[in-house]
């Protein structure tokens, strides 16, 4: 895989990651019974779907060296 | 804030901005210091924050605060100060027979197998019914299913007070049918009054003292 290519995906997992884990942290400092399912819902399927990215990335990477 | 929801959240920060870094220059990755910093920050340090929230959201969904946190609740959570040793919620919230700060939790959980798991569902469906649905008026809540006696004895089987007491010997058949949920404990003439919602504008309050 182009190394820009990579980092290409690098990024977009760092996005979702970033996004992920600023609501989790919003969500931590609210105490209503909804932020605990923003947490789990919105900002766990962020952090999830963020790893996978970046695992994806890596795999194809090793598949597809240079 | 609590120190750990101070440190999580801290922790969460300096995660995203980490992977802030290596969004801005992903070129870093390319050395092998840099492969294992984006193996920290988009792996690791994600997947332990989000661990470490999901452990500490689960303890306080446990507080008697966050329970309370719903209006519906309000009146059950009065119920707590009735000034009655007969009322059994209060008497156990206020003489500390439950902690206090987890009160509604340590009854209303199941103490069963996968029964955490059970209760946290049944409270997904209670933020449905009150965000989305219709919440029913606070005497119209029932529970589920009956009350289980294995919730009380959970505490009390094996005290003193529940295997010699008086009422509880009195019949040798008394104890073994509350010990097998065939006799509720809150049987009539039992430990019968529990959260008398109905009655709160005329009952006397017992007021913490600060």
């Amino acid at each position: 895989m182009p190394a820009n290519q990579l980092e290409k995906r690098l990024q977009i997992a760092g996005t979702l990651l970033i996004a992920g884990l600023l609501i989790e942290a919003l969500c931590m400092l609210w105490k209503s019974p909804l932020a605990f399912i923003f947490f789990v819902a919105i900002g766990g399927l962020l952090l999830g779907v963020g790893v996978a990215v970046y695992l994806v990335s890596l795999v194809s990477s090793a598949k597809n060296p240079g | 804030m609590a120190p750990a929801t101070a440190f999580i959240v801290g922790l969460t920060i300096f995660t995203a901005v980490l992977i802030g870094v290596l969004v801005a220059r992903p070129g870093i990755t390319a050395t092998r210091g840099g492969k294992i910093l984006a193996f920290a920050a988009l792996f690791f340090l994600p997947l332990f924050c989000g661990a470490m929230g999901v452990s500490s959201k689960m303890a306080q969904s446990e507080t008697t605060e966050f329970c309370l946190s719903c209006h519906t609740m309000a009146d059950y959570g009065k119920s707590l100060y009735i000034d009655d040793p007969n009322h059994l919620p209060a008497a156990h919230f206020q003489n500390h027979r439950v902690p206090p700060q987890e009160a509604c939790y340590t009854c209303h959980a199941d103490y069963a197998l996968f029964g955490t798991l059970k209760v946290k569902l049944g409270g997904l469906r209670h933020v449905y019914v009150y965000y989305l649905g219709t919440p029913p008026a606070p005497q119209d809540i029932k529970l589920y299913e009956p009350f289980n006696n294995r919730e009380c004895l959970h505490c009390h089987l094996g005290a003193r007070s529940f295997e010699e007491g008086v009422v509880h010997t009195a019949d040798p058949a008394t104890l073994p049918a509350i010990k097998a949920n065939k006799l509720s404990c809150m049987s009539s003439g039992c430990h019968e009054v529990v959260h008398d919602i109905a009655h709160l504008k005329d009952a006397k309050f017992w007021k913490e003292p600060n």
